[in-house]
């Protein structure tokens, strides 16, 4: 039971909405990752679960495909081009036939992902050894993982920053070994695509007041 | 513009690629596919040749790494992929022109335009910690006038990076892309803000053949580009 207990998901979504907008009828979202930093990028699995998730159920949202968004958009959406604030996407609206283009696709909301999902600490060790009677391993390994990403939401046709929701789960892993070794994994990265999703799924569709506290912590 | 043999070319590749094998299979190929958008600009008002030589038609990248394989890229077909878009979005009309000799004195072409993919480098992780295939490459962009003076050579390079997942293969192939279609936005939105050109075009609006000087034609940092470095 106590390595049950050191193993186990902490998760955090702390949401900050600045408008009352939601998300209307035949208008769409697209979710894309923030490429211009040169140490982390959030993953393109990552990015397309949250995306998958908010077309889920029978409530899900239009979501437009990343790809597709970038492709119609190109090069206005590449990482040495896309705008990196309101400012920018302003200007960008202002360039010819950008802003049709927009409206051709539907898109109202972008969903700007930022982030990574990093090991952060590690440890412990598992030795194996292997005889005439037979083979067996001793020990215990653990390591945590740390997803910290940003979802920040943008109107394109109010041309407006809309808010952030700011997600940071943790999880931790371990794996006994007697005789055989048992691994205890958590999976930080898809809970902070759930916590994600849902937190964006409210902040479209609730002019205001959801609830702040992320999902609870569990057990892995 | 016409269609490329393709297949005559992928053949090419194949060719080489077996080759490669029988020299002593076990190294790492890639075949860079990809389809590349249309750029959403204004044309420019201008009708192009367009040379795209053998060299970047057959572009192959072998490097053998240290402690790792040996690495054959095949960029060929991705860059005729990417840059016939390219240049029908960028300019109001385009046609293949075989070489700069062929083109010269063609009245009904304002200028022609040669691209060559001048380096390559690509860095695929071996460390535990490293997460992210990263490939730099850079094109040099060559403008000419009909009488085949130099309007401008740019060097255009791009970055892309991909994580590494279980394919270093794969991760290759997208760093391609991503460092193409970067090389390919800055063509499009910054070809018209390089000062020879705005000559250049300047000359065609008042009716003119406008000569730039040499200076354009040796390499001048014609780029106001704020690329990428080479990889390390």
């Amino acid at each position: 039971m106590s390595l049950l207990g050191g193993c186990g998901i902490t998760a955090r979504f702390e949401p900050y909405k600045q408008t009352d907008a939601v998300i209307a009828e035949g208008e769409h979202v697209v979710v894309l990752a923030r490429k211009q930093h040169s140490t982390h990028e959030a993953e393109e699995d990552f990015v397309q679960c949250i995306s998958d998730g908010l077309a889920d159920g029978k409530n899900g949202l239009a979501v437009h495909s990343s790809k597709e968004f970038e492709d119609k958009m190109y090069p206005w959406f590449e990482p040495s081009t896309a705008p990196l604030s309101t400012e920018d996407l302003t200007l960008l609206l202002e360039r010819p036939g950008v802003a049709e283009q927009v409206r051709n696709t539907g898109v109202r909301y972008v969903v700007w992902v930022d982030g990574s999902t990093d090991r952060v600490a590690s440890g412990g060790g598992i030795t194996c050894a292997a005889g005439v009677g037979g083979a067996g391993c001793m020990g215990l390994a653990w390591w945590e993982d740390d997803s910290r990403y940003d979802a920040t939401v943008w109107d394109i046709k109010d041309v407006e920053s809309e808010g952030t929701i700011h997600g940071d789960v943790k999880g931790r892993s371990v794996m006994p070994a007697v005789i055989i070794p048992i691994p205890l994994v958590t999976r930080p990265q898809a809970h902070a695509c759930r916590g994600l999703t849902d937190q964006l799924r409210q902040f479209l569709t609730s002019p205001e007041g959801y609830p702040t506290a992320g999902p609870a912590p569990e057990v892995g | 513009m016409s269609p490329r043999p393709l297949v005559r070319s992928r053949l090419r590749v194949l060719a080489v690629l077996g080759g490669t094998c029988l020299a002593g299979c076990g190294g790492s190929q890639v075949i860079v596919e990809a389809t590349f958008p249309r750029p959403l600009i204004e044309p420019l008002p201008v009708s192009m040749g367009v040379i795209i030589p053998d060299e970047l038609y057959n572009f192959i990248y072998t490097e053998d790494i240290p402690d790792q394989s040996l690495w054959t890229i095949a960029l060929g077909d991705a860059n005729v992929a990417m840059l016939e878009p390219l240049f029908e979005g960028m300019f109001r009309e385009t046609r293949d022109v075989e070489s700069l000799a062929r083109a010269a004195g063609d009245p009904s072409l304002d200028g022609i335009i040669e691209t060559r993919l001048d380096k390559f480098e690509f860095d695929v992780p071996t460390g535990e910690r490293d997460e992210f295939v990263e490939v730099w490459l850079q094109y040099q962009i060559t403008v000419y006038e009909p009488n085949g003076a130099t309007v401008i050579q740019w060097p255009v390079s791009g970055y892309g990076k991909s994580e590494l997942l279980r394919d270093p293969e794969d991760a290759v192939q997208r760093a391609a892309i991503v460092a193409m279609r970067e090389a390919g936005a800055t063509i499009s939105t910054k070809f018209s803000e390089q000062p020879q050109v705005r000559v250049w075009l300047g000359g065609i609006a008042n009716g003119a053949s406008v000569t730039v000087g040499p200076q354009a034609a040796v390499g001048e940092p014609a780029a106001a580009e704020l690329a990428p470095a080479p990889l390390d």
